[in-house]
């Protein structure tokens, strides 16, 4: 049997709620890939970068005590998400090199919960654990379905900065292109794959968040893309639901099938056929 | 006052008509070019003649000045840039580490005064090399190493910087002076780029270093269990290896200034007595001291430090475009560069041998007007290494900044960013205070922390770099931006500012097109230095401004209901929120993507109905009313816990 990997598995809200079709992949992919979710039932929110706009320090002390709960089982964190890793990353680091507002919150959260936050584990995206643990050679093994289309990977701004975004390049990422393709695609690099789309102000600054948007599919299709995949379920909200009234803001063309990055792996190791097929129509009958 | 003899036009005028607006007797903008008028006298317009070449966005305005022959217009032309070395193929290439050694002071004519002067002169004879590594995750390591190289030249040697990531191991056994300064990472690890070094140093074919003499400095923080763990494993390797300890290794906490000042002192004037055959002469230390001391004329001469990278072959893409034509693309071209080259090094030999017409804006090495984007990075130009900026594959895009009008190539019109200034009065107006009588004058105080975390938040190497930071300042053109909020904010934390300046601050900051229009902090956060400070003046400003007007308005109430449904059940709640700060006007204007997020399907098919909060909201019961969070939103486990975090850190929700 192969290697198998264990991590502490942190979906992020939007995957238990809007996005739940997240949650459906990554289970597939990781049974295929023997990849084991340890499920963080006690994980709260990590705050999308908008709790931090509150009180950051509630916001670090929050995912410290989700860091804490993984440190207690010896397992590093591991999201589908890459709002929820480039949040709880920014607070991993913070809570590592602060020493007192480590010890301000752990006061705390020892007299709560009886857990104390160390700093030893590392926050992780789906990803990295897909290129840099589990290898795309051993991805590229086990596709059953490879989805042949031309793909723009869509990785978004919070994830991407040092050491947020593991050993890849922050401004000129490889990993999702490279996935793309080992699992049959024709990778589509375009400028704005790592441009935000305004996600924590989708509700209070419509209009600039939708202008980013379409400026990001536009991008992508004008590059010759058929399907963007993201990295990010809470950006999902915006280049999908959001994707035509983006268009009509902006004034551009911003039809394209939207899916996820777990989607993508897991349709393409075999799980969930209906839903490729779906895609496919999707893509060779119906069009943008 | 400085005399024009000579002006003329060089390449690549885009007839903006600038010089011609301030000096009309000298310059003539044609429709295609700019013309010196025939028969004038420079001399008689020298003034207007600099200040023109100053505003001139494209600097191709060239004059001498009288007494400075070779000295054309300071640091106005790229083309008067001299390379350093001429190409040798299609390369703008080899731009010569034979720069480096000599910009290190010669030890030749330093002589020690008084008894002892032979024996001193004697051991400062031959090789003079020193060999500084540096091991660094976050700089400290590197900055140190090139205070090392500034301070050499006082004891007569010949430094070379050299960074641990891709140092070849076996070259160590021909140095004879070697200055280790490693940092910890972590848990007792080695920085990053120490890494590959430590693991051939611990290999079997590690080489004999009996010929060598070293000294560590090691930079650590002692609230980590593995104090200073780096540098004590290099101490101990080294010497396993059989190179000879000069002094004993020196362990600094987080405030290393001071001990790092005095292992400098004893370790150069220490390894400075090993002479040309690699002997060391340990009665001569006090008198190189003593030496060192007294001359400081090479470091007043301001020798720069160069870490000596290998050279690195580089594909080259350059956006370009001719307002004139409206053409655009890209020029690419193949070099082979030292990685220590800046990339304005390569912009400026591309331009003296490649195409003269290629613009981009010259100046220091920190000028902040100078501002790029390089594979997606936002640098200055002069102060971004080649070798930190390329990619993996050879690849180097160089573009102009997003966020402004494109004038010619890499030339943006800054305006856009300096008018947003402009309007927005970010300008000092001062309380009366109390102050104290100094010699000159009467002055302020401030207490230190407060101007220390005042300075903090404003050391920004260049606000228009800044202002480009963000991904809304191109969709929202009356967003002030990043830049200039910071700028706002730093002046609103200022104690000394007048009550009536700091409310009209205040105001701009809260207004429509203040901290709120910015839509996504993360696009300035993950753009280095200047990003982490501009990122963390724009949370502190919005937390203020929220708490000002106690979460009203539609951005108070997004961050309000968010962070109450993280309380009320341990996550988000999409539906109260989407309910609570669009109110149902909003929700109507939105109906589809609403049914869309409450019923979580996708449009590239994914399910309707999955379990009871999709049946809920998709039949219309208004999700928000009473305490439906926990019928709809299950709690995370121990969510008391939750609930008692908010208690301690923030009672307001």
């Amino acid at each position: 049997m192969a290697k198998g990997y264990k991590y502490a598995y942190y979906p992020g809200c939007v995957a238990q709620g809007s996005a739940r079709e997240v949650e459906d992949a990554m289970q597939g992919l990781a049974r295929v890939l023997n990849i084991e979710l340890v499920a963080m039932t006690g994980a709260a929110c990590c705050g999308a970068g908008i709790m931090k706009q509150a009180n950051w320090k509630l916001q670090a002390a929050i995912n410290a005590r989700t860091f804490a709960q993984a440190e207690a089982d010896g397992l590093d964190v591991m999201t589908p998400c890459a709002s929820c890793q480039g949040n709880m990353h920014e607070d991993l680091v913070k809570l590592q090199s602060d020493a007192a507002l480590r010890e301000e919150i752990n006061e705390v959260l020892e007299r709560v919960s009886g857990n104390r936050f160390e700093g030893t584990l590392q926050m992780r995206h789906l990803l990295q654990i897909l290129v840099e643990d589990i290898g795309l050679d051993v991805i590229a093994e086990k596709v059953v379905n490879p989805i042949d289309f031309p793909i723009g990977g869509y990785y978004g701004a919070p994830m991407q900065r040092e050491g947020a975004c593991g050993d890849d390049d922050p401004f000129e990422p490889s990993y999702f292109e490279q996935l793309i393709e080992v699992l049959g695609g024709k990778a589509v690099r375009y400028a704005g794959r790592t441009q935000s789309v305004g996600f924590p102000s989708l509700l209070s600054e419509e209009e600039s968040a939708l202008k980013m948007t379409a400026a990001v599919l536009s991008d992508a299709k004008q590059e010759g893309a058929k399907i963007l995949a993201t990295a990010c379920p809470l950006s999902h909200v915006n280049l999908d639901t959001y994707q035509v009234k983006a268009g009509k803001v902006a004034g551009v063309d911003t039809s394209i099938p939207v899916i996820h990055l777990p989607e993508l792996v897991a349709w393409a190791l075999g799980c969930d056929k209906n839903r490729l097929a779906q895609l496919r129509t999707r893509v060779m009958v119906i069009g943008d | 006052m400085s005399v024009v003899t000579k002006v003329w036009i060089d390449e690549g005028c885009i007839v903006c008509d600038a010089c011609e607006t301030t000096c009309p007797e000298v310059f003539e903008v044609t429709e295609d070019t700019c013309l010196i008028k025939d028969g004038v006298n420079p001399n008689d317009f020298s003034e207007d003649i600099i200040e023109a070449a100053d505003g001139c966005p494209v600097d191709v305005i060239i004059y001498e000045i009288a007494g400075a022959e070779d000295d054309a217009g300071e640091g106005e032309v790229p083309a008067e840039v001299e390379p350093e070395a001429a190409p040798e193929q299609v390369a703008p290439v080899a731009v010569a580490a034979a720069g480096v050694a000599g910009a290190t002071a010669a030890p030749a004519g330093v002589m020690a005064a008084g008894e002892g002067e032979d024996e001193l002169a004697a051991v400062m004879n031959g090789d003079r090399s020193l060999h500084v590594l540096f091991g660094s995750q976050s700089g400290n390591s590197e900055v140190l190493a090139a205070t090392v190289s500034k301070k050499s030249a006082d004891y007569g040697l010949e430094c070379q910087i050299h960074d641990m990531d891709g140092f070849d191991l076996a070259s160590m056994a021909s140095m004879k002076r070697i200055l280790i300064i490693c940092s910890t990472w972590g848990e007792g690890d080695m920085p990053d780029n120490a890494e590959d070094l430590w693991q051939a140093a611990n290999a079997d074919g590690a080489p004999n270093l009996s010929g060598t003499h070293f000294s560590v400095l090691a930079l650590g923080d002692t609230s980590y269990e593995f104090y200073c763990q780096s540098g004590i494993e290099w101490d101990t390797r080294l010497g396993e290896l059989g190179s000879t300890r000069i002094t004993d290794r020196v362990d600094c906490d987080v405030d290393y200034d001071v001990p790092a000042a005095a292992w400098m002192s004893e370790a150069m004037a220490a390894i400075a007595c090993v002479d040309d055959t690699g002997t060391f002469h340990a009665d001569l230390v006090e008198q190189m001291k003593s030496k060192a001391a007294g001359d400081t004329s090479a470091a007043g001469a301001g020798v720069a430090a160069i870490v000596v990278l290998p050279e690195i072959q580089v594909t080259v893409s350059i956006f370009r475009y001719d307002a004139q034509t409206g053409a655009a693309g890209q020029d690419t071209w193949a070099c082979a560069i030292p990685g220590h080259h800046s990339v304005l090094d390569l912009l400026r030999t591309l331009k003296a041998t490649q195409d003269g017409s290629l613009t981009f804006r010259d100046g220091a090495d920190s000028d902040p007007s100078t501002g790029l984007m390089v594979n997606g990075r936002l640098v200055l130009p002069g102060m971004a290494r080649i070798s930190d900026c390329v990619r993996v594959d050879g690849t180097l895009r160089v573009e102009p900044l997003a966020a402004y009008e494109v004038i010619r190539d890499l030339v943006v019109d800054l305006s856009t960013y300096q008018n947003m200034r402009a309007s927005s009065e970010p300008w000092f107006v001062g309380r009366e205070r109390e102050g104290v009588n100094t010699e000159q004058a009467v002055m302020g105080v401030m207490d230190a922390s407060v101007a220390t975390t005042l300075h903090a938040s404003n050391d920004i190497s260049s606000q228009s770099l800044l202002h480009a930071s963000s991904d809304t300042v191109p969709v929202n053109p009356d967003y002030i931006g990043p830049a200039v909020v910071g700028q706002l904010w730093n002046r609103a934390c200022d104690p000394r500012l007048s009550d009536k300046a700091g409310k009209r601050i205040l105001t701009t900051l809260c207004g429509i097109n203040g901290i709120k229009a910015e839509a996504d902090m993360a696009s300035v956060s993950r753009q280095g230095r200047i990003g982490t400070i501009g990122a963390g003046n724009l949370l502190e400003a919005k937390n203020a401004v929220l708490g000002e007007e106690s979460f009203s308005g539609r951005h108070g109430k997004h961050v309000w209901w968010f962070t109450w449904t993280v309380k009320s059940s341990g996550l988000l709640n999409e539906t109260i929120l989407a309910m609570q700060t669009m109110g149902p006007l909003g929700m109507m204007k939105n109906l589809p993507q609403m049914v869309r997020m409450s019923a979580g399907f996708t449009r590239t098919g994914g399910p309707i109905m999955r379990d009871k909060q999709s049946f809920l909201a998709a039949v219309g019961i208004p999700a928000s009313i009473g305490k439906l969070p926990p019928l709809v939103n299950s709690s995370v486990d121990n969510h008391h816990e939750v609930v008692a975090l908010f208690n301690a850190f923030d009672k307001r929700f």
